[in-house]
């Protein structure tokens, strides 16, 4: 079965064309052409020589009551059908959270690449209802974009219940298409939690560092007898190498 | 502490080299994973993505910049304060950013203080650790710069899943936090001192004597050249690879491929640097060739095999040249004179750094075709796909 999906966003004239291979040996066939389970047409056609059913069906998708699935079916022992899906054009629908603190200002965008909505509306969760956002009555919102393929919502001064599930609409003349967006608005207090955690372990590291380097310090210091052999020994070697130890360092290799 | 007449090749060094690879892992790890804040500072302030960048140019200039002062301090406090001192200012710079209102603020908290704290850090823990070293030198070296590469890998997600969980905010709070270990680091770095400091004097003769010194001078030109193109393939492989009609995905892969080999290449070319005989500057201008090298034959490839072949010679050859290039310096001026040698040098490199970028810029890409959908016809072929036209 042979499926196609097709993206239109404004009304226009269609011409579909399905060309069959019947099976057997036919002169005569019926082909019907539906949307969904509405019959639309259905034409007797004539096979030709090289043994192909030529169909086609032209007609005019003017509002959204027109699109759908469109089929056209070859009836016989062997059924043959191809289907065309039109469809309005989908938004972007990239989903990560987007992240704010409370007193910032979001800007929620949502595009639609290759196409021209006839207008943008924004909505927002409210339970399990959608509300919309009227910027004209609320000044925290700010809707810029409503007729191009780009619309913004800036919402200032963020507070936590700002945060949750928001919506934003293409209308086109044969449709719509929705996309989800999440807000979720933090306070300060989140990332400073790990940020005194990590400080503190760098203190304590610090610390280790520091206490170790005096212990070895003092163990060095202490035995006094030890101390004094180890200068002796080193007036020693000192003599035997005086010639070595004057000339320059040199790598070893 | 009595000066010491050779330096001790291990026991407390191998601690310096534990301290050189995490700071290296949080100096240059962040600055290269910094990409990803890129893209929420773009959307974030409404800014283009070529003045984003300058954050992190800025960044990288103040540290190579100010890569004297720190060896200065160095010599004559020795290194421990002055890390210490620097990564509390790099730390400092990453939590002012988290405050930002502006591009001009990230500049200049990213830029240039948390920029001075990293020109505080890098050299002079290079430095310090060629003091450590003299026969392991090149191995030490290797693995403290693996702390470069490794982060990469390891700070790219991570600071990705930052920004997902906390936001650019949040997330420069926690880096802030993460840099306040090169204070920890900076606490490893017992200082040594050796015979040889007392004959070479205070730092402003040790920069004297360096200026007249002709194998040094001629190193720091070469060093610069080698700079220039240095950077350049990292920024510039991805988008070649997609001219050639690559996908993102294994065009990414194949840079966290050059980026595994050339961490090999560091460890590798440091122990080979040890255990091969004779001058380690024969070692550079090795790998230096056939970094050119291999570099050379990249236009010219065309087939996937080749290419990666190229990415991973690539890879290897200039990651073996990085801790080469540290290692011949202390051999030209001694370990006496390493601190102000090593941030001289760092200083006039970066001028080949800041000349590589403009002069590698990229060739406009060609224009896609718009194709115009006028009316819509549509035929059912038994194997083609559909016509729109």
């Amino acid at each position: 079965m042979l499926e196609k999906n097709i993206t239109l966003e404004s009304p226009s004239l269609v011409s579909l064309t399905c060309e069959f291979t019947p099976s057997g040996n036919v002169t005569l066939v019926n082909v019907t052409w539906t949307r969904g389970t509405e019959l639309m047409l259905r034409s007797p056609h004539a096979v030709f020589a090289d043994n192909t059913v030529h169909a086609q069906y032209q007609f005019s998708i003017i509002n959204s009551k027109q699109m759908g699935s469109y089929s056209c079916l070859l009836e016989g022992k062997q059924e043959q059908r191809g289907t065309f899906n039109f469809k309005v054009p989908e938004l972007s629908g990239k989903n990560k959270p987007f992240i704010t603190y409370v007193g910032d200002t979001a800007v929620l965008v949502c595009k639609c690449p290759k196409c021209l909505p006839v207008r943008w509306a924004w909505y927002r969760s409210n339970g399990s209802e959608q509300v919309p956002i009227d910027a004209l009555m609320n000044d925290t919102y700010v809707i810029s974009g409503t007729h191009s393929n780009k619309t913004k919502l800036k919402i200032k001064n963020l507070r936590e219940e700002d945060g949750g599930a928001y919506w934003c609409r293409a209308e086109f003349q044969l449709g719509q298409s929705t996309d989800q967006l999440d807000l979720v608005v933090l306070s300060f207090l989140v990332p400073l939690k790990p940020f005194f955690a990590i400080i503190a372990e760098v203190i304590v590291l610090m610390s280790i560092i520091l206490l170790c380097e005096v212990y070895t310090k003092k163990k060095k210091k202490h035995p006094d007898d030890g101390k004094e052999f180890e200068q002796i020994e080193q007036l020693k070697s000192d003599d035997s190498n005086g010639v070595e130890n004057n000339a320059p360092r040199q790598r070893k290799k | 502490m009595a000066g010491r007449a050779e330096p001790p090749d291990g026991g407390w060094g191998w601690m310096v080299v534990l301290s050189a690879f995490f700071q290296s892992a949080l100096v240059f790890g962040v600055l290269r994973s910094f990409g990803v804040f890129f893209v929420e500072f773009v959307s974030a302030f409404e800014e283009q993505a070529a003045r984003v960048s300058w954050i992190a140019s800025i960044g990288i200039a103040v540290q190579q910049f100010g890569s004297p002062i720190g060896s200065v301090l160095s010599t004559n406090f020795g290194p421990r304060p002055v890390v210490m001192t620097g990564g509390i200012l790099a730390a400092l710079g990453m939590l002012l950013a988290s405050f930002a209102t502006s591009l001009t603020h990230l500049y200049l908290s990213i830029g240039l203080l948390s920029g001075s704290g990293w020109a505080l850090t890098f050299t002079p823990t290079l430095a310090c650790l060629s003091r450590y070293f003299s026969r392991r030198r090149s191995l030490a070296m290797g693995l403290a710069l693996t702390g470069v590469g490794l982060s990469s890998f390891a700070f790219a997600p991570l600071f990705q899943w930052l920004l997902d969980h906390f936001a650019w905010r949040g997330a420069l709070l926690l880096v802030s936090a993460l840099s306040c270990h090169l204070v920890a680091c900076g606490a490893l770095l017992r200082p040594l001192s050796l015979t040889e400091d007392t004959a070479v004097g205070g730092p402003r003769a040790q920069l004297t004597s360096l200026l007249h010194h002709g194998p040094f001078l001629r190193y720091t030109v070469a060093l610069t050249l080698i700079n220039t193109g240095y950077f350049i393939p990292y920024v510039h492989l991805v988008a070649h690879l997609q001219d050639l009609g690559w996908d993102p995905l294994p065009a990414a892969f194949l840079l966290s491929v050059a980026a595994i080999s050339d961490l090999i290449g560091r460890v590798a070319s440091g122990w080979l640097g040890d255990a091969v005989p004779g001058p380690v500057a024969r070692l550079l201008m090795l790998w230096t060739t056939l970094t050119g090298v291999s570099l050379a034959l990249f236009p010219v490839a065309q087939a996937p095999t080749a290419l990666v072949v190229l990415a991973v010679a690539y890879g290897f050859t200039s990651g073996a040249l990085t801790p080469v290039a540290f290692s011949v310096l202390p051999e030209l001026v001694g370990t006496a004179r390493i601190y102000c040698g090593l941030g001289l040098v760092q200083m006039i490199e970066s001028i080949g750094g800041l000349l590589g970028a403009p002069l590698s810029a990229p060739t406009s890409r060609p224009q896609e075709l718009v194709i115009e959908v006028l009316d819509t016809k549509v035929s059912l072929h038994k194997e083609e796909g559909l016509e729109e036209e």
